[in-house]
């Protein structure tokens, strides 16, 4: 609040000293008082020193000026509308109550009057004014803020356009010093009303009168000498053209910047006498913001140099245009240049001396049109080059987004709308752009039930300092289950509390590698010989089933190859491969696809049982399938079986004990199996 | 004598008195510092000169500081008399007089005695 840290001052204004002395105690613990006797004691005092004021407490009978003589004059001079007034009376009479509301009275206060009652009154009343007092400061510095950012976009926009047109940078400067000039002098002389809000906003937009101009090509817009018919009639539509742009800008019509904006691209080529263009319009026809900057143009340009002229002194190109040589304009128009000439012709030099103003905007338009680093200076091709950027850059991405395996897509929440790559589309078997993604019953197919609830799930977990999100999936796209590896980013805004605007991100097909990393992982888990789970397989494979199947009964067997030693050094390595290969084989047709078997050593296999009811049948079985000749080789194993007796055991605990067991079967003779039991112990005797 | 005892003799309202300024170091000072205001003189004079305007104003104030004060019957006696004074009916301000007078001077005779009795 303005006044910071010092006491709200509040004017008390009653004739009686004793009823302003009741007031007074009442609130001079927080606030100073000023005291009057009478009105106009009152008003001498806010006369000199309004803004101090806070508050006033108005009695309505007294003597000199009452109460309603008060109200009356600071209605009249607006002061009512800064400073609340409270008005304290014995009048009961509604029709005066009534009269002190109608004339700006914040509240009424009736006498005899509550002690607490006046001072929340005073108090809510002071607060609610000091914080309509910000608001209002708020709200304005808002309004000028706007207003800087819009001066700056036309001044960059426009000078885009000057400098294309090779232009000194000034013009646009000039036009918009006289334009104000002659529509401050044509409002007063005319009796035109215009505000001087209005007159500024016109200046601003008579910045844009030549921007069509961006459209047209730069060896006319150029061209040293004389144009040709053809070349002339092609310069003729940057009017039209500058109109069409701004009347493009379908969402702000109504504002007064665009609105004078267009009626001066499209009409400042127009002459009084109905012979300009585009429209022939004729006197009055052409709106008056047109008139003037038409007029204005016409005399920058006469004392400016042009690759087609010498720069005019000021007083003959003023000669020139009230002679009509250089158009024909409204004769009212024509008195203001002579009348304001003289300041036009200062203000101009002044402008000229100076450099220009705005030199940070010049360049930044520069910047603008050099981005690319290559020198454009003079006739640039500025606009056309940006385009051609643009459309390289568009072509560049189609051309990628179809070569790449991608899905590529956008979504936007306030749409609602999926943007697809044309190749995503096509997979999908969609449209490109979906609103209602989430309805989408083809989406729904491809995607699952509940895609977009999931969707926003994740969506969740990002946020604006860690804005992307990875995961790999399985989907049905096209018909065909692929693997694929979804990358998305979130689009947050700009603002104190960030919002997600939108989504991009892309699918990309990871099937292939997928395909080839799970091969990948199962040969690292398989021996190689005989194709069984190696020792890595089991540890990988076994808490799974395990965990699969918790109710079931499961036994852990370990047995190796009786002699194998000898085998591989009588018979040779390749018998030995041959020997293990065969102990494979009938391992995998003497067990059932839920058991687990593994070579987990040269010549130990481990098997893992997971049955019902006894396993001693079982084990007898396999026992006996395993044995049997190898060619000239007596085949046996020496086993150890371990029963999972209660559940939690852990596999290195199993395998501990079927590994005793199996040493006990060894010890015992060899070709036989043991269960283990207590009172084989705990450690493997050797 | 009291505050309190004060408001007894000259009729007013005690509790709606302390009620609203919420203080009874107030209540005194302002009731001590009622006889000295000039209105009822200048209600006096303005009447023998046949100012009903001036009148008017000082019967308004007189019945404005009785109603802050509660002193019920002067608030009541000289708001019947602004009221024909507002209508500029001298006549009838004439005969509201009276009244006017004897609850003025009760009013201060207590206020008086309060005084005498805070002096001892």
């Amino acid at each position: 609040m303005q006044k910071g840290q010092t006491r709200e001052k509040i004017l008390i204004v009653d004739d009686s000293e004793m009823n302003r002395s009741i007031l007074a105690d009442m609130l001079m613990g927080e606030f100073d008082i000023v005291e009057a006797e009478d009105g106009e004691v009152a008003l001498d005092i806010l006369a000199k020193d309004a803004d101090s004021f806070s508050l006033v407490l108005l009695d309505i009978v007294m003597p000199r000026k009452d109460g309603f003589e008060v109200l009356e004059e600071m209605k009249r001079t607006r002061l009512i509308e800064d400073l609340p007034v409270i008005m304290v009376s014995a009048e009961t009479a509604s029709a005066q109550i009534e009269r002190a509301y109608g004339l700006g009275a914040t509240d009424f206060i009736m006498r005899p009057f509550d002690a607490f009652i006046v001072h929340h009154r005073v108090l809510n009343t002071i607060f609610l004014y000091a914080k309509q007092r910000q608001l209002i400061s708020i709200i304005e510095e808002q309004i000028n803020e706007k207003e800087k950012d819009s001066n700056l976009m036309v001044d960059i926009l426009s000078h885009i356009v000057e400098f294309r047109n090779g232009e000194s940078g000034l013009h646009i400067r000039h036009v918009r010093i006289i334009t104000e000039m002659l529509l401050r002098k044509f409002a007063h002389k005319a009796h035109y009303p215009l505000t001087e809000r209005e007159i500024s906003i016109i200046g601003m937009a008579s910045a844009l009168h030549d921007i069509g101009k961006i459209c047209i090509d730069d060896k006319i817009l150029n061209k040293p000498g004389k144009l040709t018919a053809e070349e002339y009639a092609i310069m003729k539509t940057h009017s039209m053209v500058g109109a069409d742009m701004l009347g493009g800008l379908t969402a702000y019509q109504e504002d007064p910047l665009v609105r004078y904006a267009y009626q001066i691209c499209r009409w400042h080529h127009e002459r009084w006498d109905g012979r300009g263009y585009p429209d022939g319009l004729k006197g009055d026809e052409i709106p008056i913001p047109a008139q003037i900057v038409a007029m204005a143009d016409v005399y920058d340009a006469l004392t400016s140099e042009r690759v087609y002229k010498p720069p005019f002194t000021h007083e003959k190109a003023k000669e020139m245009i009230l002679a009509g040589e250089c158009g024909a304009f409204n004769p009212v128009l024509l008195e203001c240049l002579s009348d304001e000439f003289d300041l036009i012709r200062d203000e101009l030099a002044k402008s000229s001396a100076e450099g220009f103003s705005g030199i940070e905007i010049r360049k930044f338009a520069e910047a603008v049109l050099l981005s690319k680093g290559d020198s454009l200076r003079g006739k640039s091709k500025a606009s056309d080059r940006t385009l051609k950027l643009l459309d390289y850059e568009r072509m560049k991405y189609n051309f990628y987004a179809e070569l790449t395996e991608e899905i590529q897509f956008e979504y936007s929440f306030s749409e609602d709308i999926l943007k697809l790559s044309a190749r995503g589309a096509r997979q999908f078997g969609v449209e490109q752009a979906l609103s209602d993604p989430a309805g989408n019953l083809r989406l729904k197919e491809q995607l699952g039930e509940h895609w977009y609830e999931k969707f926003r799930k994740i969506l969740t977990r990002t946020s604006p300092t860690s804005p992307e999100y990875r995961c790999e999936c399985e989907l049905p796209i096209g018909g065909e289950m692929r693997w694929y590896s979804f990358i998305m980013r979130g689009i947050w805004s700009d603002e104190v509390t960030p919002e997600l605007e939108s989504i991009i991100g892309k699918l990309v097909d990871i099937n292939d590698t997928h395909v080839a990393m799970s091969e990948l992982k199962e040969k690292s888990i398989r021996d190689p010989l005989t194709g069984l789970l190696n020792r890595e397989g089991v540890w990988e494979e076994l808490p799974q089933r395990l965990a699969a199947f918790p109710a079931h009964k499961y036994a852990v067997t370990i047995f190796d190859i009786d002699y194998f030693k000898s085998a591989n050094d009588v018979y040779g390595h390749q018998f030995g491969d041959k020997v293990l290969c065969e102990v494979a084989e009938r391992l995998v047709h003497s067990t059932r696809v839920h058991d687990l078997c593994a070579r987990v050593g040269g010549d130990e296999f481990l098997i893992v049982f997971e049955y019902d009811g006894d396993i001693h049948p079982i084990i007898a079985r396999v026992f006996k399938a395993l044995c049997g000749k190898v060619e000239d080789f007596d085949l046996t194993v020496s086993m150890g079986i371990v029963e999972m007796t209660e559940k939690g055991q852990t596999y290195e605990e199993l395998s501990h004990k079927a590994d005793i067991a199996l040493y006990v079967s060894k010890y015992a003779g060899k070709a036989r199996y043991h269960f283990y039991d207590r009172s084989m112990g705990d450690d493997v005797a050797h | 004598m009291t505050i309190k005892e004060c408001y007894e003799a000259l009729g007013g309202d005690y509790d709606d008195v302390i009620g609203r300024l919420r203080s009874e170091r107030l209540v005194q000072k302002f009731v001590l510092k009622f006889p000295a205001d000039g209105s009822y003189a200048l209600l006096l004079s303005s009447l023998e000169e046949g100012n009903t305007q001036e009148a008017f104003r000082a019967a308004h104030t007189i019945k404005g500081m009785c109603q802050n004060l509660s002193f019920t019957p002067l608030a009541k006696s000289s708001s019947a008399l602004t009221e024909a004074l507002r209508g500029g009916d001298l006549a009838a301000a004439v005969t509201l007089l009276p009244p006017v007078r004897a609850d003025y001077e009760k009013t201060v005779e207590a206020i008086a005695a309060f005084e005498a009795s805070l002096s001892l």
